[in-house]
Order: structure tokens, then C-alpha cells, then sequence
């Protein structure tokens, strides 16, 4: 049994297959059983002391069935017997209602699934006051820093250790263990009156992917750097892009990849396979199965192993990512992107994995030298705004003038517009500094002409 | 379900090592979800979520625990682990004795969702599909999704406070992709409330939601960008209240206020926005996406006038910043699930309707953008900056609404927003929505009545 957790692997994966069996009994034709456990740890301080500790212990078993080609879906939190007897019913009465698909199929399982270590086991060993004082470090540096940062929002630490087990009909039985930890910052700098923002956050599936010194320092410098900031009269300018706002825009272009979205005429890259999408310096890769990748796992949420997907290549739309009802309709191979994003709360859809754009050659310093006059955009306010079937977005930014190569006064109070496609069409240089946010990660762009709306 | 003696002894384990509050919160929701995409019925869900959380308050220290396992056993070990957390170094010397209070009601429901079969869900689902798929011959996809659920909620605190009761909610929503000549427009709605399945029968039918998302879908296809810069900005009532939500809403929650995360802290009783706002949040108002009896700890739902004629009245509290400011809550203490902490969120919140007929401000506005409805958006609390999209929006020429234009933001900042508001319409347009903060998302509902803004930043393309 792995260390700290109150449903081992093997726990879990018999509840799956007997979830499976009950289910063929019952008269479904395939059937699959997802059972996740996990425990997680949240710790936020302010001002020196702890504000909020979290300890969760959840476990959760889904249900997919097919008869008569209609699916049905149905989960639960209560894992007794009965629970269980009663949800199969629900799945089976649920599927009789929707539409049939002769593409509902479950997969086999896979040949070979990667060997993949996205468990530290450090994670449950370090007690949670060795994690409170991490916590308090990434304060301490922050209001360190700067006299000017004068506010913590909060400063936190946090982790997970977790089972996934994933069984179905045609002979599928597998599961992994995996850890996660992070932490972040948020501070406020003031100064005469006015207050400013800023963050740091580091997530890794190690122990030590967390690093104190460096997430406090970052949030207060983001902050104290804004103080003064002003709005630009509205015009036509260069724009630098921060690789963070850069895994901003990947979220955006993410769900048009998805073969779902594909198939069913809601991607503004549909019928684009082998054409000229993006600026020759793009390359955009999905890999499931990354060294250190906080989304890297062995299997996806359908128990098919994960992949390594290269989606646009050279600026050239390569491969769509597949589930498994996403390839047979199209007679090809699931990518291994079936991803639970809800966990056992939702049916696996096509998604991403560890999804990033590759990095170039030159550094942020060589690329921001050329810039006579320019933008770099640290901030974005309203992404989730944006419509990622049309591309188009309007955004608020802020973040520091270029001026002749060098990051000057910062900037706050504009917009700009567009559409994803065009942005990625009109970058001029990629950067070396590639860095992942949780499951998205990007090096530093810059793009040759936007329109900043301001004053 | 546990007996109040069992709740007795684990609210004592909670405290025992010391604290100043617990309290336990234990939810069952049942959650049905009915999805129609590319003309099928392609996913009919069920759920069953079911938990509970415990806390224990200790000076300004939280510790928050919550287990699936809603039995005896599983609460005691969450309450081992809490007491843990907190260790104050001394045993609580509180006596819990906990008294069942009735809560009124405020959202009656006639058909139970739990009551109508699929199949009837499955018909209202698509009626709507038909609609929409029929607006248009460019309607390339239709989604329309229905969902329901039903929440037994459980609250037993300390002091001796214990309630119980149901929330009913039902919603629809309709996406429609079109598409014309390389160019793909999107239109959203959705309608809902905390209300029975009779809420598509008497309020908001099935059709009204996706004919409008079809519609509005169609009318950006034939739109030109939005113009860029400083101009007027007219919100008609059907807008929705995205715009107070963000630009006020979230900068008088107490815990914002009292880290001195927010622009409006301190100022109680100043003169923050012009004499023509009013801004109320009600959990109150009968069957309202955003309204409830009692809020998610224990406290009997109310009405409360945040900024009265321009002057700020009270924030938004929940019970531990309530504490802090040795005041009563507010009844704000909301959280999405078990797995949540409280902390102090709106409910369904409204800038009050004032004297102006509506297409009089239309009328005095010479060259702007009328909003007809807006899209989602985001504020910066900390120094009242906010952002937010227009996903229906039209020029303004002349005091006339003239051809529809699509892109455009709406970028500026709060207090300066409600300091320049000059003309209020007599109407008032109700939206609902998912609010996000801390990484909790709860049902929420907006309204406003027509408003001018005299001047705000839009964000467009530079022509």
C-alpha cells in the first residue's frame, strides 16, 4: 500500500471490476467502472499566521454502460453494495432514453502502457507543519521583498495524493498512484493610495517542485512593478506576451484541437489538416505521458495509454487529439486524450494533457531587444470571456511599456481584441523561456501589430 | 441521517482541542444532467453526491475537513483531523445542546424535478433543439442542455444552531455555432432558477431560450467589429447585471473588505456612487437562481441594501467576518459543496430601478454602444478594475440604435463607473449565472435596469 492513503490501488480496482460485473449482469452490453480516491491538503497563511488548514478524504465511482448502442452515465460518493445495485439501474434507464450511436464503443486494452513515476512519496511523509512553514517562507520572502508590499492576500501550500482504477467489459483492469504539490502567492503593494497586484505559483508531482524563495518573490515583484501604472492612448503597437498569458491563449485554441469539437462543426480549425494555421516559429505538442508533467498518467479516463501528439507543427495543423468515440467515428486510433476533467463526476471527453507550445531559441531579453515601441502584457482580465469556437476575444490587459528594448512605466486600464488564430499567424518570435502552468505551459511570444484600446 | 445527539458528539470531538465555533455541514445532492448535441440526445447523467464538512473556528484560524463517509465513524475521524489542525493548546469548555429551528421556505416548487419522467425532460429538451436548429439555414450546431438537482442540506453548529431543508434548481442552456463564409458566430442563453420543473412552463420556455441563442448567434454573423476607444455605453435591462456584479458586487464582500482587498473598504457610510444607484442583494426574492431559506451556514436568508442613493449602507458578511466586525451575518455565507468553506458571496444581486423611460436614454445618448446583452467578466477587487464582454451589442448614432457590432469589452473601474452613472431607466432585466471566487462556484442571479454610463473604455479593433 502506498503510504497515506485509505483505499490502496487495489482496493479501488476491485471495486471497479465488480461494478463491471454487476453491470453485465444487470444486460449491459459494455460497461466501465471509474473508482478515484484522494487526499488533499490546502494550507493558506496571512500576516504570519495560518488562516485556513483543509484536510479532504474523497472517493467516487462512475458508471458508463452501452445497450443497444445508447450510453448511459451515472456516478455516486456512497460505494456500499446497494448504492452501487441502485446506480447500474439508474445508468441502464438513463441510457434507454438517449439516442443510439454506433459509435459507442469502449476500448481493448492497450499493449503497453508507459512507465510513467508521478508518485512522490515525500508528499505524505513531511508533516503538515513542515508544510505550514513552507507556507510562511513564501510570506516572509514576499513582504521582504519590498516595504511597498503591504498586503498578503494569501500565501499557500498544497497537495494531493491520489488512486485512479479503471476497469471495463472487454478486459481493461488498470491504475496508478500520483501525487501533486503546489504553491502560490497573491500580494497588494501600495503606495499613495493606490494598491496593486501581483502573483507566483509553482505545481509539480514532487515534494520538491515547491521552492518558497522563489513564489514569494515573484507575486511581490509582479506587484510592486505595476505601482504607477497608467492607461496608453489607443493605438497599433508591437505586443510581448508573457508565457503566462501565452497559457492563457492556449486554453482558448485547446478545445478547437479536440476531435469533438471537430466532428460536430465547432472548431475554427475543422477541415484545416495539413494546412497553414499559424506562424512557421509554432509548434504545439500534447503529451500525456511527460517526465514530471502534472498531467502525465499512464492511461487516460478510458484506461487507453496516453501519448505524445505533435498538433501543429512548423505552424502546420498536423493531428487532431481523439477519444475513443472520437476515432471510431473517424476510423482512426484514440490519442489517449478521454480526460476526466471532473473526475468520476463526469463522462472522459476529449482534452489535453501536458499541452504547450515549444520553445525557440533566443531569450526573453534578445526578443524584447528589437522593440522600439511596444506592449508587454503581464496580465489579463476576462479570458474566460473569450469564445474559443470563434476565436474571438477581447480581453483587459496590463503589464510595462517596451521602450527602444528595455520594460519601462507599466500600463493598466487597456484592452485588446482579436482572434486567436490571427495572434498565433502574427507571431514574429518565440522565445526560449518555455514554463508550464499547471497543465499548459509556453515560452515568451511577441507579435508584430495589435490594437491596444485606451484612453 | 445522523441523530442530534450524534451531531452533539461530533461537534464536542471537533472542539477538542480547543476552538472557538464548529459546525457541520452535510449535503446530498441528486443531479441530473440531459445533454442534446448534433440532433441526438447524446448524454442523459445522474449523480448522487453526498458528504459532509466540519469546521472549527480558533481566533482568526480555519480548519476544514470533509469526508464522503456520512456516517458516525466518518464524522468523528473528520473531527479528529480538525481538532487537530487547530490544537489550541486547551479543551473547549462549550456545551452544545442543539435545537431544531424551522426555516420559511422562500422558493416553493410545484413539480418536484425528481417526480417528472426522463422522458418528459428529454421532450422540453427538444422542443428547444428544434427551434433553434430551424432559426436559421446557417445554424451549423445546436446544444441545448437541461439540468436539474434537489440538495438535502443539513446545518448544526456550537451554538446550539440546527436547520434543515431543500433546494430545488432547474436550468437550461443553448449554445448555437453559425456559420457563413469562413466566418463562425456563437449565441448563448440560459435560463433557470430555484424552482421546479414548472419553472419552463410558466416563466421561460424552452423555445424563448434557444430561439434567443439562435437569434443572437445569426445577428453576429451579420455584424461588423466593434469600434475602439473611449465612448457612452447604454445597458438595457435584458443586459443582465454582469456589470454590478463585478463592478460593485464583489468589492462589498466582507472578507475582500476586511483584508483590505478592496476598494470600498472603510467606506461605510460615504458617498460612493452617484445619487441615481441604489444596488440590493436579496436572497430572498421567491424562486430566483441565486436565492435560498437559510445560507449554507445556517443563517435565515434576508435583503439587504448595499449602496442606498450613492451612499454605501453595509457589506456582504458571512458568519466569521461577521465576528470580526461584532455584527450579526448578513446571511452571505455560501459555499458550492461539502468540499467548501464558507466564505461571504452575493446572491441575486440588483441595481434598483429609478425614474428614466429607457428610450429616453437612448434618445439623449448621441454617439455610443448599446448593450443589449452582456457576456461573462472578471474584476480586479483590489483596485476596482473590472472587465467584461458584450455578447449582443449595437451602435448608438444620433440617439438611435443602428447596426449591430460584435467584439467588444467593456474595460474600466468600479467606484468610477458608479460615480458617473447619470441616467437610470424604470425597468429592471433579471440574468443568472456561475460565480466564481476562491475556486468555488455558486448559482447566482443579476439584474439591472437600463443605465447609461457616460464614458468607458470598449475594447475593439483599431479600424
Amino acid at each position: 500500500m502506498r503510504g497515506g492513503l485509505g483505499m490502496t490501488e487495489e482496493k479501488c480496482l476491485e471495486i471497479a471490476v465488480r461494478a463491471v460485473e454487476e453491470a453485465q449482469k444487470k444486460g449491459a452490453e459494455l460497461s466501465e467502472s471509474y473508482v478515484s480516491h484522494s487526499k488533499q491538503l490546502y494550507i493558506n497563511v496571512r500576516e504570519g499566521d495560518v488562516e485556513t488548514v483543509k484536510v479532504t478524504d474523497e472517493t467516487g465511482l462512475a458508471v458508463r454502460l452501452i445497450k443497444d448502442k445508447k450510453m448511459g452515465f451515472v456516478f455516486t460518493t456512497a460505494l456500499n453494495y446497494e448504492s452501487i445495485q441502485q446506480i447500474i439501474e439508474q445508468a441502464l434507464h438513463n441510457a434507454a432514453k438517449t439516442s443510439a450511436d454506433e459509435y459507442n464503443i469502449l476500448p481493448w486494452p492497450s499493449n503497453e502502457y508507459p512507465s510513467l513515476n508521478v508518485y512522490d512519496p515525500r508528499i505524505s511523509e513531511v508533516s503538515v507543519e513542515e508544510k505550514i512553514e513552507i507556507a510562511k517562507e513564501i510570506e516572509r520572502v514576499g513582504r521582504a521583498y519590498d516595504p511597498r508590499i503591504k498586503v498578503t492576500e494569501s500565501c499557500t501550500y498544497q497537495d494531493a495524493v491520489y488512486v485512479s482504477a479503471l476497469a471495463n467489459s472487454r478486459g481493461i483492469a488498470v491504475s496508478y498512484s500520483g501525487t501533486l504539490a503546489g504553491a502560490t502567492s497573491y500580494f497588494v503593494a501600495e503606495e499613495n493610495g493606490e494598491s496593486q497586484t501581483g502573483f507566483g505559483l509553482e505545481f509539480g508531482v514532487t515534494y520538491n517542485a515547491v521552492q518558497p524563495g522563489k513564489i514569494g518573490e515573484e507575486g511581490a515583484a509582479k506587484a510592486v512593478r505595476m505601482l504607477g501604472a497608467k492607461s496608453m492612448p489607443t493605438q497599433k503597437t508591437v505586443a510581448v506576451f508573457d508565457p503566462y498569458i501565452v497559457t492563457n491563449f492556449l486554453d482558448i485554441l485547446a478545445p478547437a484541437v479536440c476531435a469533438d469539437a471537430v466532428q460536430k462543426n465547432k472548431s475554427l480549425l475543422a477541415g484545416k489538416i495539413g494546412q497553414k494555421v499559424a506562424s512557421e516559429l509554432i509548434t504545439i505538442v500534447d503529451d500525456g505521458r511527460m517526465a514530471g508533467g502534472i498531467m502525465s498518467s499512464p492511461f487516460d479516463g478510458e484506461g487507453v495509454k496516453t501519448g505524445t501528439t505533435t498538433v501543429i507543427r512548423n505552424g502546420v495543423l498536423e493531428h487532431y487529439l481523439y477519444n475513443t468515440y472520437t476515432a471510431a467515428k473517424e476510423g482512426c486510433c484514440s490519442t489517449g486524450n478521454g480526460i476526466r476533467s471532473s473526475s468520476y463526476k463526469g463522462t472522459p471527453e476529449v482534452d489535453t494533457t501536458n499541452f504547450y507550445l515549444e520553445p525557440g531559441k533566443v531569450s526573453q531579453a534578445e526578443l524584447l531587444k528589437d522593440v522600439h515601441k511596444g506592449i508587454y502584457i503581464t496580465e489579463v482580465m476576462g479570458m474566460h470571456t473569450a469564445n474559443p469556437i470563434s476565436g474571438d476575444f477581447s480581453v483587459g490587459v496590463s503589464g510595462l511599456l517596451i521602450e527602444n528594448g528595455e520594460l519601462t512605466t507599466p500600463v493598466r486600464g487597456v484592452a485588446i481584441a482579436g482572434n486567436i488564430l490571427e495572434l498565433f499567424r502574427s507571431v514574429d518570435c518565440v522565445a526560449n523561456d518555455l514554463r508550464f502552468f499547471v497543465g499548459k505551459g509556453a515560452p515568451t511570444i511577441r507579435v508584430g501589430s495589435i490594437t491596444v484600446s485606451g484612453s | 441521517m445522523l441523530t442530534e445527539r450524534e451531531l452533539e458528539k461530533v461537534l464536542y470531538a471537533a472542539l477538542g482541542k480547543g476552538g472557538d465555533f464548529a459546525d457541520i455541514y452535510i449535503e446530498r445532492k441528486d443531479a441530473n444532467g440531459i445533454t442534446c448535441e448534433s440532433d441526438k440526445i447524446e448524454k442523459i447523467h445522474s449523480g448522487i453526491d453526498y458528504g459532509a464538512g466540519i469546521r472549527v473556528v480558533f481566533q482568526e484560524r480555519t480548519a476544514y475537513a470533509y469526508t464522503n463517509n456520512v456516517t458516525l465513524e466518518g464524522l468523528l475521524d473528520a473531527a479528529v483531523i480538525v481538532s487537530k489542525a487547530v490544537n489550541s493548546g486547551k479543551s473547549s469548555d462549550v456545551t452544545i445542546s442543539l435545537s431544531k429551528k424551522e426555516v420559511k421556505d422562500v422558493s416553493p416548487v410545484k413539480y418536484l424535478p425528481g417526480d417528472i419522467p426522463v422522458e418528459d425532460k428529454v421532450a422540453l429538451v427538444e422542443r428547444g433543439n428544434a427551434v433553434a436548429r430551424a432559426y436559421d439555414n446557417r445554424v451549423r450546431q445546436v446544444t441545448v442542455a437541461y439540468g436539474d438537482n434537489i440538495s438535502d442540506i443539513t446545518v448544526v453548529n456550537s451554538e446550539g444552531l440546527f436547520v434543515q431543508g431543500t433546494r430545488i434548481r432547474t436550468r437550461m442552456i443553448c449554445s448555437v455555432v453559425v456559420s457563413s463564409g469562413g466566418i463562425i458566430q456563437t449565441g448563448f442563453e440560459s435560463g433557470g432558477g430555484t424552482a421546479g420543473f414548472e419553472f419552463f412552463l410558466n416563466s421561460t420556455t424552452p423555445e424563448e431560450i434557444c430561439r434567443n441563442a439562435a437569434a443572437r448567434a445569426v445577428l453576429m454573423l451579420d455584424s461588423r467589429p466593434a469600434p475602439a476607444g473611449r465612448m457612452a455605453v447604454v445597458m438595457a435591462a435584458e443586459a443582465g447585471g454582469t456589470m454590478i456584479h463585478e463592478a460593485c458586487g464583489h468589492g462589498m464582500e466582507a472578507d475582500l473588505v476586511q483584508k483590505g482587498l478592496s476598494v470600498y473598504a472603510g467606506k461605510t457610510g460615504e458617498k460612493v456612487a452617484s445619487d441615481v444607484v441604489t444596488v440590493v442583494d436579496d436572497a430572498t426574492v421567491p424562486n430566483k437562481y441565486g436565492s435560498f431559506s437559510f445560507d449554507d451556514e445556517g443563517t435565515v436568508s434576508q435583503k439587504k441594501v448595499l449602496i442606498e442613493k450613492g451612499v454605501l449602507k453595509t457589506y456582504m458578511y458571512d458568519y466569521l467576518t461577521a465576528q470580526r466586525d461584532k455584527r450579526p451575518s448578513t446571511g452571505n455565507g455560501r459555499r458550492e459543496s461539502f468540499r467548501h468553506k464558507p466564505i461571504p458571496r452575493m446572491t441575486n444581486t440588483y441595481i434598483a430601478p429609478g425614474e428614466y423611460d429607457p428610450q429616453e436614454i437612448v434618445a439623449k445618448t448621441k454617439r455610443g454602444l448599446f448593450v443589449k446583452k452582456m457576456g461573462g467578466g472578471q474584476v480586479n477587487t483590489t483596485n476596482g478594475d473590472f472587465v467584461f464582454d458584450v455578447s449582443e451589442g449595437y451602435l448608438i448614432e444620433n440617439g438611435k440604435v443602428t447596426a449591430p457590432v460584435r467584439g467588444a469589452t467593456l474595460t474600466g473601474n468600479g467606484p468610477e463607473v458608479l460615480r458617473i452613472i447619470d441616467m437610470v431607466g424604470g425597468d429592471l432585466g433579471w440574468g443568472i449565472g456561475t460565480c466564481g471566487k476562491d475556486g468555488q462556484g455558486v448559482p447566482v442571479s443579476d439584474a439591472q435596469p437600463t443605465v447609461r454610463i457616460p464614458e468607458i473604455v470598449v475594447g475593439g479593433i483599431l479600424e
